[in-house]
Parts: C-alpha cells; structure tokens; sequence
C-alpha cells in the first residue's frame, strides 16, 4: 500500500514538472525530439545529401531549416517523431540568412486551411527573447546527421561548448559563404551531412540555434561547427543606404505567408574611391601591401601617408595582401572617410584618409583595379 | 493526511539524493568553474595578425602541403616584458609582418626572436611592460582524466575579451617522444599557440600541432579537430626561455648514428649501425654493434625508449650514455648532443670521370684546380685503378664499376680523410700510387670541361645499334599513361643508346604550362645536344601554377618519360622559374633519391631546407634578378640552403626583374650542369 503511494506520487511529480537544471539528459532530449523533423527532398549529387533536419516552430507544422539544395524539389518528404511520414513544401527562403521555412501539408486539406495537427514546437519568439549564449555554455546539438535515425528513431544528440559567438566568415568550396552575421560555433563536431537545420539547445533544451552546413572557416582553413543563432541578422549595405534581414522578423513574417525575400542591393563594381596609393607590383598570393608610390595631392599623400610604409589595417579590419586592400576599398566610394593603420618601422600610426573622386584618365579601364594600380604620373 | 505529507517529504528527499539530479548540478559547478577559468586565462592570451607570406605550407616528411588561413592566430604572454609565445605553425608561411594585441593593450608590430624547432615554438616580442604572467600548472599534477580548456584568439567574441574555448580532459601526458601534454579539447588553428587550462585558469601548457613522424611547423595539422590535440608543458616552455630570449633557435638534440634495424622500434635493442661523420657520436667514439643500454641513468631496451629519453632534448644539453661493447659497458659522461641538421660539406675528391665507360678503373676527364686530385698530380686521362684508406695497411679496393663506385666511396668518406690512389697515367702508361686528403666540396665552377666526356659504351663493349622507331627531336601535346598529366620533350638529334644522358625537367613558371616549351627548347637545344641531356616540360595540373601535392605525379611523369632511355643518374636535374621555381626546390627536397640538382630563377624557397644527406647528393644553382620584388627572400633562399651545407650557387644579375637568364649566367649553368658527376 505504502509502496503504491510512493509511486503514484512519483509519476506526478515527472508529468507536472517543466524541464529544469534537475532534468536528466534523456528527458530533455526527449522534449527536443519532439519538435524536430527529418526531411528528405532532393540530392545524391556534388556532396548534397538528399536528406537533412529540421525544427517545428509551430504546432500547425510550421518547420524552420538550412536553405540547402535538397529543398530544390516538388517533393519534400518529413517524417515526425512518431514516425508519421507527411509532405511538406517550401514557403518561403531567405538565403542571406540561409534559412527555410517549411509547411507540412496534410492530404485532403488546402494550403490556408489550418493544419489541425496540433505538435510540440519550440516558441520561436520567446526563445529568441532569451539571452544570447556564451563562450563556454554547454550545449547540445539535434540533428539526423548520417540520416542515421530512422523514420520514428529520436535525433543523434551530441555534447559541447560553445566557442565563440562570432561573425562568420566561411566558404563552401571556392565561393564565399552568403551568411556573414554572427553565428555560435561550438566545439562538438555537428555540422556533418544531414545535420543542417537541426537544434543547437542549452542544457535544459531550450533553442539557441540551427545547426547550419559544411563549411570552411576561411580565415583558418579548417572546417567550422556552428548553429546560427535565434536572432541572427545581416547588414546589407549599398552605399550609405542599409537593409537589415533579421531571423526574428523572417520567421513571424513568414509564418503568416508574408516575407518577401530581401532583392540584395547589387552592388556595382567600381574602383572605389580615389586614394592615390600604388604598391608593388601584386606578383604573390599575398603580397604584402607596401606603398610604392602616391599619387601627388591625393588623398593620401595629404594625409601624409608615406612610401614604404604597409597598410594594414583599414578601420580595423586586417589587411594581409593587396589584394585585401582592394576588396576593402572597393565598397567604399568618393566621400567616404577610412582610417588606415600603417606599419612605418616598427610602429603602427592611424591616418584617416577622406576618399576623392578618380581624377580624370586615372580611373583604371577594369572596373576592379588590381592592386590599387592606376597609371603613373605622365602614363598615357 | 499527516501520513501523506510525510510521504511527500521522503519522496522530495529521496529525489534530491538521486544521482542524475547530482550529476546535473555538478554539470552546473563545473561549467561555472571553466567560465571563471576564461576568465582568468583571458589577460595572458594574445591575438596576433598578419601580413604577406605564403598560402599554402608544407607538413613536412612528403605529406601534402595545406592552405594556411589568413585569419588572427593566437599567442600567451609568458614573460612580463612583452615575450609572446606561439606555436611555429602560426608563422610557418613567413608572413612578412606580425602585430600582437594583448587583452587591454594597443595593437603593436612584434618580431619574431627565436624559434624552437623541436616542440615547434615560436618566440615573439613586443614593446610592453608589466604583463600579467599566466599562473603555471606544475607538469607532475597533470593527470590523465582532468578537465582540460584549450583557449584562442582566432575567433573574436563579442565582447572582445572571452577567448574562444573548447572542453575536454588531458587524454595522455608525455606524448611525441616526451615532449606534450595530449588532450581531447578540439585543438586546430583557432588555438594554436594558446594555452591549455586547467579547470582552475592556471596553464598546463601551449597549444601546438604535433606529430610523432613530423618534424614541419605543420606536421600533425591534419588531425585538427580530430579529439587528438596536443599541448607543449608550460614548465618546459619556462625552462627554455632564457636560451630562447638570447635569440638563439633551439634544436633537437642529436648523437648522430643510425641504428642496425632502424625499422624495429620495439622488439630489439638498439645497436649501433653507422656513426654519421661529424657526429656527435663518432667525437665521443661510438662505434658500430655498439649496444645502447641506457641513458641518463634510465633503461633503453628498444628504439622507443631511446626515442623518448632524447626526444625532450636540445642541442647542447648533456647525458651520460652507457654502451655494451664485446660484452663490457661502456660509459660517456657529460655528452653534449649535437643539432638536428647534419651540416656536413660533401667530400670532394677533385675531378670529373669520363662517362660509360665499362673497363675498370675510371678514367679522369677533368682535374678542378687546386683540388685534392690537383694537388696530388692527377692529371687528365689518368686512370684511377685502385684506392684505399692512406694509413692502416689495408690492400687498396680495385674500382671494378667505375665512376658510381668511386663516387660513393668519397661519398661516405669524412672530410679531410687520406686516401691511396693507384694510378694508370696517361703519359707512359705507368702504375704509380698518389695519397690525398680529400676537402669540403668546392662551390666553384669548372673551367668548360673537356668536350669528350663519354666513351659511349653505356650498354658494354658492343656498340649496339639505335631503335629506327625513336623519335627525336621536340615533341609536344605528350601524356603520361596513368595521370594524364600532358608533358613536352626534347630528345637530342643525336641521340645514341650507348651515351648516357643527363634529364632536366622544367618546371613553367605562372600561366606558361604548355606554352614556353618551343622557347625552352630552342635555348637549350643546342646545349642538350653537345653535352646530352633530355629536356622534359610537364604542364601543372590546373595549367597555371604548381602545387607541392603534384610531386609524386610529377616523379611518375618523369620516370615513364625517360623510360626506355640510357639515364646517367648523376644528371637528374630540375629547372624552374618563379613558382616553378619554388616547386622545384620543393621536388628536389621530396624525391631525393632521383634529383640531384635544381636550377632556379626567380623562386623562394617556402619553409626550411631539409638536411643535406650524403648519399643523395643536391647541388642547386640559384638566379635572383635584383629588380626582383622577391629579391630579399631569394637571398634569404641562398642562405638558408648554404646554411644546411648544400653546394649553392649564387648569381644576382644587374638590372634583371623576373626575366629568365641572361647569357654569361646561362653558359655558366651549362658548365655547371656538365659538372654535376663531378667527384
């Protein structure tokens, strides 16, 4: 008698109780199973797996993922945590934040009709009210990585720490990564094939991130795990206008059938602005940018930068090769004002240049000047 | 009722006491402990950028070369004024400037002072005062199982202050022979050069890629990430500093012997082999079948233990070594060991020996001025017949396979050694016996040698008749069966089976794959020619510029191309310019048992020259216009080669940018590459 107290107060307890620092593991990844997705849409080619992860947003089978190519299909299979096997479709992408939202579609029912499904879902809005995550905060990562679980199997669930939360800077394959904000990278291995679009939580399971894809860090050429965060946001940027994309905003729009994808401000490739800086000749993969010549009363010989010294850095961003130079001061235009730190013997002095217009016949034919160059004083 | 709350009461206290609800609050102390131990890591540990350098690095011991990132590295103050120490894998592209940030401080330019090539260190300094010092962790507390952070500044956080952070446990102690701390943080280039915390913020050690076959900057970069990272002890980085601070690189520290079974690590005792010449081992009077029975006191039963007890060492540092020689043991106190590089000049005995030649003995076709065989009066068509050691009684060795014996025997021999020679002279056709010390091989060139350099008999006594079916001549738009890889030739008109030829491969430079072999070919045409040699212009694989991973195809393209040709071995020469150049260089040092030579114009030797190795003989021959932009790194070149004792020639051509040779330098070359058998 005694004894069945004792249980039936137990089992109480576990059904009342929310998730809390006291909840074993395998709780909370059951409570996270729940709100996830497999999804299989279209692959097999080029390192593309046909099979990926996502997150249900709400209960009416709302499902936040990676925009990879294996969306690029007619035919998006999910499969839910109790193994129920349902179609879904694409509503809408916004590849600057390479994110997806999906819909489930239930036979027999249209598009705009609710769903009637009724499932677990993370809250986005409240999740992403929360703090954001610290190096050193551990977390777990969810994803169907190797498509290893199988229609009604819970997600592979791996331990870490976050990192760092900082800007990404990736590349897949030789093309720059299009998500440049800033992302949780975490020391558990998590970004393998299938794994993007899967939950980054913390240790009580509540959401902080999607897992996103394979990609190399490009300034330390190794691969890179990391999630993109709840509150993820990009800075478009043309010329002094800005359009801000934020995660927050993408997911409440989209829900109610309303994003519009941001048109990316197209940037023309101009030469910049005039600074009147020539370094040597660019003959390396990274020559380091040392001043050759300066242009009489340009911009930087005004602001009395010098030959010999080596740029390098422009408003704190390294510059380690001409070729950087370039890549930086091709975004900037006339009027603009830079502040170049250069290296003269061994000190480092910060000079601000105010950029000019080209003087006429100076601006080079190809639109991006390789290494700065420009004719030389009296070149016809 | 009563009895219901006291129900509830055991059950809340039964539940507290469980163990999963424990094991998350010590999640919870623990994750709070590692943040405070970031935080108080976080002032010692420095961001450092560069500028320049390469993009890609080798990893040393032949693996593929990898791409080094552009971003920050990381460093960790380790001496109050201003001293940086970093992993040799954050410099290994020679970037050509480095700035340091210390947490608080402004960003400083920062030089390199010394490195240290044993556990692949880097020592900067930068003009500061009164850095905070990272608190040490003592090496004999480190146990295998303990909490671990591997700690970075590659990756900014954003409140510019939390390093970036990885958690694991230490996995080993006294890894790659002695020298790390192994652990299963994720160690890669985000932390390289950063510390190793314990859980309570003191520092264990710093960060570095390791290997046990490796020796490069790079070497064990490949399992970045991989839950093997490693980790040089703090105490140890402490010790050396004040040699390190004097600016002084260190080195391994070496005997210089190879052993007996140098491929058995385990099962056998080590026995000496060889003793290197020079060495360290021949000073103190190791000799061969000595056994190794201990070191410093510690028992060495196999290569392994060996391997561990000199591993931590340096140059200069001193053992006691004990040795079971004819059953008694031996004992050498107070050993200073040696450098890791074997700085030997190559022997020179003086001459150039006539070619295919089949009788015995090996007839002289050139005596170098001055030389050994200068000074002992052999002259040109003499024929050497017999040599043997001056002193000891020994019956001299007749030379019964010609010019490779020959060659060999100096080869092997110490400098300065004294030999018997038995001589055929030319004039009068009288024996007699000469003795010669041989000296350090000379760098200069020869005079042009005599034009008759072969008696064409490569394939024996009987002149054989030439395949009608050879093409000679240019040809283009060729490949190689298995790669594919596309390749020119050029086979001299004159091509006979019965003379061997000499192979120059030529490396293009940037953009010229498949387009300077018409170029190429008719500059050297007629000196491939007259002093018969085969020129050989594969094409890089992407068409535009080399990389280092290319080197085995490279060699199979080559063996494949002078298949079915009379090879003279002694003339297997690579030729570059530019990146080509570099590749060069970098072939060169990878098939060594096939190059002997490298010819290069305008190229920067990337990383370290590998050790001159007396039976694979490389002489190289280096061009530097002094217009070239490149021209500082092209001396730096010329020094580091010479500075591992490699027979370098060295031209700087007046008002030369990157144009590829001018005349005077290339009959030079000519010259020098007709000599390239020379003994």
């Amino acid at each position: 008698m005694f004894r069945l107290v004792f249980t039936g107060v137990i089992a109480l307890l576990a059904a009342a109780m929310p998730v809390s620092a006291a909840e074993p593991v395998s709780t909370v990844a059951a409570q996270v199973n729940e709100k996830m997705v497999k999804i299989f849409g279209s692959g097999g080619f080029r390192g593309v797996t046909n099979y990926t992860t996502g997150i249900l947003v709400s209960s009416e089978g709302h499902i936040l993922t990676v925009a990879s190519q294996t969306l690029e299909t007619s035919e998006l299979v999910i499969h839910l945590f109790d193994g129920r096997k349902m179609k879904a479709t694409v509503v809408v992408t916004e590849p600057e934040l390479d994110i997806a939202l999906l819909k489930i579609k239930v036979e027999g029912k249209k598009p705009e009709e609710p769903t009637g499904l009724n499932l677990a879902y993370f809250d986005f809005d409240e999740s992403a009210k929360r703090p954001i995550a610290a190096a050193g905060d551990w977390v777990f990562g969810f994803s169907n990585q190797f498509e290893i679980a199988m229609r009604n199997e819970p997600m592979s669930v791996m331990q870490g720490m976050i990192t760092s939360y900082s800007k990404l800077h990736g590349r897949r394959g030789i093309f720059d990564f299009p998500y440049t904000g800033e992302v949780y990278v975490v020391d558990a291995i998590t970004n393998n094939p299938g794994a993007g679009g899967g939950a980054l939580t913390n240790r009580k399971g509540q959401l902080l991130g999607i897992i996103g894809r394979e990609i190399k860090n490009s300034l330390s050429e190794t691969w890179i795990n990391y999630a993109i965060p709840l509150n993820a946001k990009v800075d478009l940027r043309d010329g002094d206008k800005t359009v801000t994309v934020t995660m927050p905003e993408f997911v409440a729009k989209a829900m109610k059938g309303q994003y519009k994808p941001v048109v990316k401000p197209i940037v023309a490739l101009t030469a910049g602005g005039f600074h009147g800086i020539r370094f040597v000749p660019n003959i390396l993969e990274r020559t380091p940018p040392y001043i050759d010549e300066l242009y009489p009363n340009s911009p930087a010989a005004k602001a009395g930068v010098q030959i010999n010294d080596l740029v390098s850095f422009i408003d704190g961003e390294p510059i380690y090769s001409i070729k950087a130079f370039t890549d930086v001061l091709r975004k900037t235009r006339p009027g603009m004002t830079v502040r170049l730190e250069v290296r003269r013997g061994d000190n480092l002095q910060s000079i601000e240049i105010k950029l000019d217009e080209w003087p006429k016949g100076l601006l080079p034919v190809i639109p991006v000047p390789r290494g700065g160059e420009f004719p030389k004083p009296g070149d016809k | 009722m009563v009895r219901l709350s006291r129900v509830f009461l055991l059950v809340v206290s039964l539940g507290s006491l469980a163990s999963v609800g424990l094991a998350q609050d010590v999640n919870e102390d623990n994750e709070k402990a590692m943040k405070a131990a970031m935080a108080k890591a976080s002032p010692w540990i420095a961001k450092i950028e560069t500028a320049g350098g390469a993009g890609a690095v080798g990893t040393g011991g032949g693996a593929a070369p990898i791409r080094k990132g552009v971003g920050p590295t990381t460093g960790l103050v380790i001496s109050p004024d201003g001293y940086i120490i970093s992993s040799a894998f954050n410099f290994a592209n020679k970037p050509t400037d480095i700035f340091v940030t210390v947490p608080g401080k402004p960003r400083l330019v920062a030089k390199i002072i010394a490195s240290d090539t044993s556990r692949m260190l880097t020592l900067l300094k930068v003009d500061l005062k009164d850095l905070s010092m990272p608190v040490s962790f003592p090496s004999q507390e480190i146990k295998v199982g303990m909490w671990s952070l591997a700690l970075g500044r590659a990756l900014d956080n954003e409140d510019g202050k939390t390093p970036s952070v990885s958690r694991g446990i230490v996995s080993a102690t006294e890894r790659i022979w002695g020298k790390c701390i192994q652990t299963d943080c994720k160690v890669s280039p985000i932390n390289y050069g950063g510390p190793l915390v314990a859980i309570d913020g003191r520092v264990m050690g710093v960060l570095v890629p390791a290997s046990p076959r490796g020796e490069g900057e790079a070497a064990g970069v490949e399992w970045y990430d991989g839950g093997i990272g490693f980790a040089v002890p703090l105490e140890d980085v402490l010790a050396i500093l004040p040699r390190l601070k004097e600016g002084k690189d260190l080195r391994r520290g070496m005997l210089g012997f190879n052993p007996k079974t140098p491929d058995e690590m385990y099962n056998v005792p080590v026995v000496v082999g060889t003793v290197a010449p020079q060495s360290v081992a021949e000073k103190i009077g190791m000799k061969p079948n000595d056994k190794i029975t201990s070191l410093n006191g510690k028992p060495v039963e196999n290569f392994k233990d060996l391997m561990t007890l000199l591993g931590p060492k340096y140059e200069g540092d001193k053992i006691t070594l004990t040795v079971e020689r004819a059953g008694k043991i031996e004992t050498f106190k107070d050993v200073a060991l040696g450098g890791t590089s074997a700085t030997l000049s190559q022997p020179f005995f003086g001459i150039l020996p006539m070619r295919d030649d089949p009788e015995p003995g090996v007839e002289v076709r050139y005596v170098y001025a001055k030389s050994p065989a200068a000074l002992a009066g052999i002259k040109e068509g003499d024929r050497i017949m017999k040599f043997g050691p001056a002193v000891g009684g020994q019956p001299l060795v007749p030379i019964t396979t010609g010019r490779t014996q020959l060659s060999q025997i100096v080869r092997s021999a110490p400098l300065d050694f004294d030999f018997k020679v038995e001589l055929k002279r030319k004039e009068g056709g009288k024996t007699e016996t000469v003795t010669l010390k041989l000296a350090a091989l000379s760098e200069e060139l020869p005079e042009k040698a005599p034009p008759k350099s072969s008696v064409e008999m490569a394939l024996g006594k009987v002149k054989k008749e030439n395949d009608k079916e050879l093409k000679v001549g240019f040809t283009d738009g060729l490949s190689n069966k298995t790669s594919g890889r596309k390749y020119w030739m050029y086979l001299p008109d004159n091509y006979d089976k019965n003379k061997s030829y000499g192979v120059m491969i030529w490396l293009h430079d940037v953009g010229k794959g498949g387009k300077d072999g018409k170029d190429m070919f008719k500059i050297w045409e007629r000196y491939c020619d007259s002093a018969n040699f085969i020129l050989i212009g594969p094409q890089a694989k992407n068409g535009i510029d080399w990389v280092a991973t290319e080197t085995e195809e490279l060699v199979q393209t080559l063996n494949q191309a002078i298949a079915g040709f009379t090879i003279d071995r002694s003339r297997v020469v690579v030729h570059g310019m530019g990146n080509g150049g570099s590749m060069s260089m970098y072939l060169a040092f990878n098939a060594r048992d096939l190059i002997r030579a490298a010819v290069v114009s305008g190229a920067v030797l990337n990383g370290n020259a590998k050790d001159n190795l007396p039976n694979q003989p490389l002489s190289l021959f280096v061009v530097a216009g002094d217009k070239d932009p490149l021209i500082k790194e092209i001396k730096e070149t010329n020094e580091k080669l010479k500075a591992k004792k490699f027979p370098v020639i060295y031209r700087e051509l007046k008002d030369f940018g990157k144009e590829y040779l001018d005349q005077t330098t290339l009959e030079e070359i000519c010259n020098w590459l007709d000599a390239l058998d020379r003994i």
